[in-house]
């Protein structure tokens, strides 16, 4: 029951910050190194996905995702040229020597309004490494599914 | 009630609540400190156009904007001690062929031809560098962990690190562009701050940060092979 509780208050909490940000996924995880030394892997970012006073510019950090892939990249923009829903964006990683246009799909030199899902409001340094051990090494998802399991068994209210 | 377990739990949740406290304490402390940049100098000291191809394998002939330039400016005030990181950065802006808004925020053409990373001496060690670099970095400001004087920007005659053109290859005589200095403050925690429009409380607005307004020149030259790195 309580567990339960916290579960869906978790969720609500995400869905809710998902709303107000407009974006589908709020808070997300770094994690590659091409925005160093700004950002580590592991460091939690929230993002923002309205253009309340102005559009999203260059200079912005901005998360997209690429037709295809499902990984989201955090990249700076560094270049736009119009304005509007069709502006043309390119991003580069302050860390990377050359720009994204590798990293596009097949036949895309450029980003639009549309491929963002955010851009980097909040900073919280370390947070979401757990995610990456989760990933990285499957066997402590089943340590830790293990553990919950126990803990809800053997509590006694 | 009292188990073990709940203890842990109780233990726990009391560690993340007192982490977030100080965390949104920390970041808050931003505020307090007051941020007066200002630019001396933004100028254009060479400009050129010249021809060149997006990547080595490509047969399509471009455009490109080869701007130098001099700066001079104080952006000190920016380093307190939740900076991680200063992120400074020139863009040339421009405005469409349609004659549209011209410069500002939403100028219509933007794009970054220098930008420089410049970290709080408590992030050296992450700056991404050679070893003699990192070292000459590190003893630059031993002992320190805030360094202000790293925010005093002086640069003549700067190469700039990215030749820029336009999606429709042309850039050459192109008037009206004008040069503009912005930045990033990365913190260690809390939210990141661009160079706003408007003073708020202690935040000053970035005076002076435009160049004049000036014209890209014609093609230099035919057999001009420069080739521009992309």
């Amino acid at each position: 029951m309580n567990f339960g509780l916290i579960l869906s208050t978790a969720f609500m909490m995400w869905k809710g910050l998902s709303v107000m940000s407009d974006s589908p996924s709020p808070i997300v995880v770094v994690l590659s190194g091409s925005m160093e030394p700004a950002f580590q892997r592991g460091d939690l970012l929230m993002l923002w996905n309205r253009n309340l006073f102005s559009e999203t510019n260059v200079g912005e950090i901005v998360v997209y995702n690429v037709k295809g892939k499902d990984i989201p990249i955090v990249h700076r923009v560094v270049r736009k040229f119009g304005t509007g829903p069709d502006a043309k964006l390119l991003t580069k990683g302050d860390n990377n020597a050359a720009d994204d246009t590798e990293l596009y799909a097949r036949g895309q030199d450029y980003l639009n309004r549309k491929d963002i899902i955010g851009s980097v409001v909040g900073y919280m340094p370390f947070v979401g490494y757990v995610t990456i051990m989760l990933s990285e090494h499957p066997w402590l998802k089943t340590v830790m599914l293990g553990i919950m399991g126990l803990v809800v068994v053997l509590q006694r209210e | 009630m009292y188990s073990s377990v709940v203890r842990l739990q109780n233990a726990f949740s009391f560690f993340t609540t007192v982490a977030f406290v100080v965390a949104a304490l920390i970041a808050s402390t931003d505020l307090l400190a007051p941020r007066t940049p200002g630019v001396g100098v933004l100028k254009t000291t060479n400009v050129q156009v010249v021809r060149g191809r997006p990547h080595y394998y490509s047969s399509k002939k471009e455009e490109y904007a080869i701007i130098k330039f001099s700066l001079d400016a104080d952006l000190s005030s920016l380093f307190n001690w939740n900076t991680k990181q200063l992120f400074v950065y020139v863009t040339a802006e421009w405005p469409s062929a349609g004659g549209s808004s011209g410069s500002g925020q939403n100028a219509s053409n933007q794009a970054v031809i220098w930008d420089s990373i410049i970290t709080s001496p408590s992030a050296d060690h992450l700056a991404n560098l050679g070893p003699v670099a990192m070292k000459k970095l590190k003893r630059s400001a031993q002992g320190k962990s805030i360094d202000p004087s790293r925010g005093r920007l002086s640069i003549k005659n700067q190469r700039p690190k990215y030749q820029i053109t336009h999606p429709s290859g042309k850039v050459a005589e192109q008037d009206d562009v004008v040069l503009r200095l912005h930045y990033n403050v990365q913190p260690w925690v809390g939210f990141l701050t661009w160079n706003q429009d408007a003073d708020v409380w202690r935040w000053k607005t970035l005076r002076n940060n435009l160049s004049k307004k000036f014209t890209l020149p014609s093609i230099k030259k035919k057999d001009e092979t420069k080739k521009a790195a992309k």
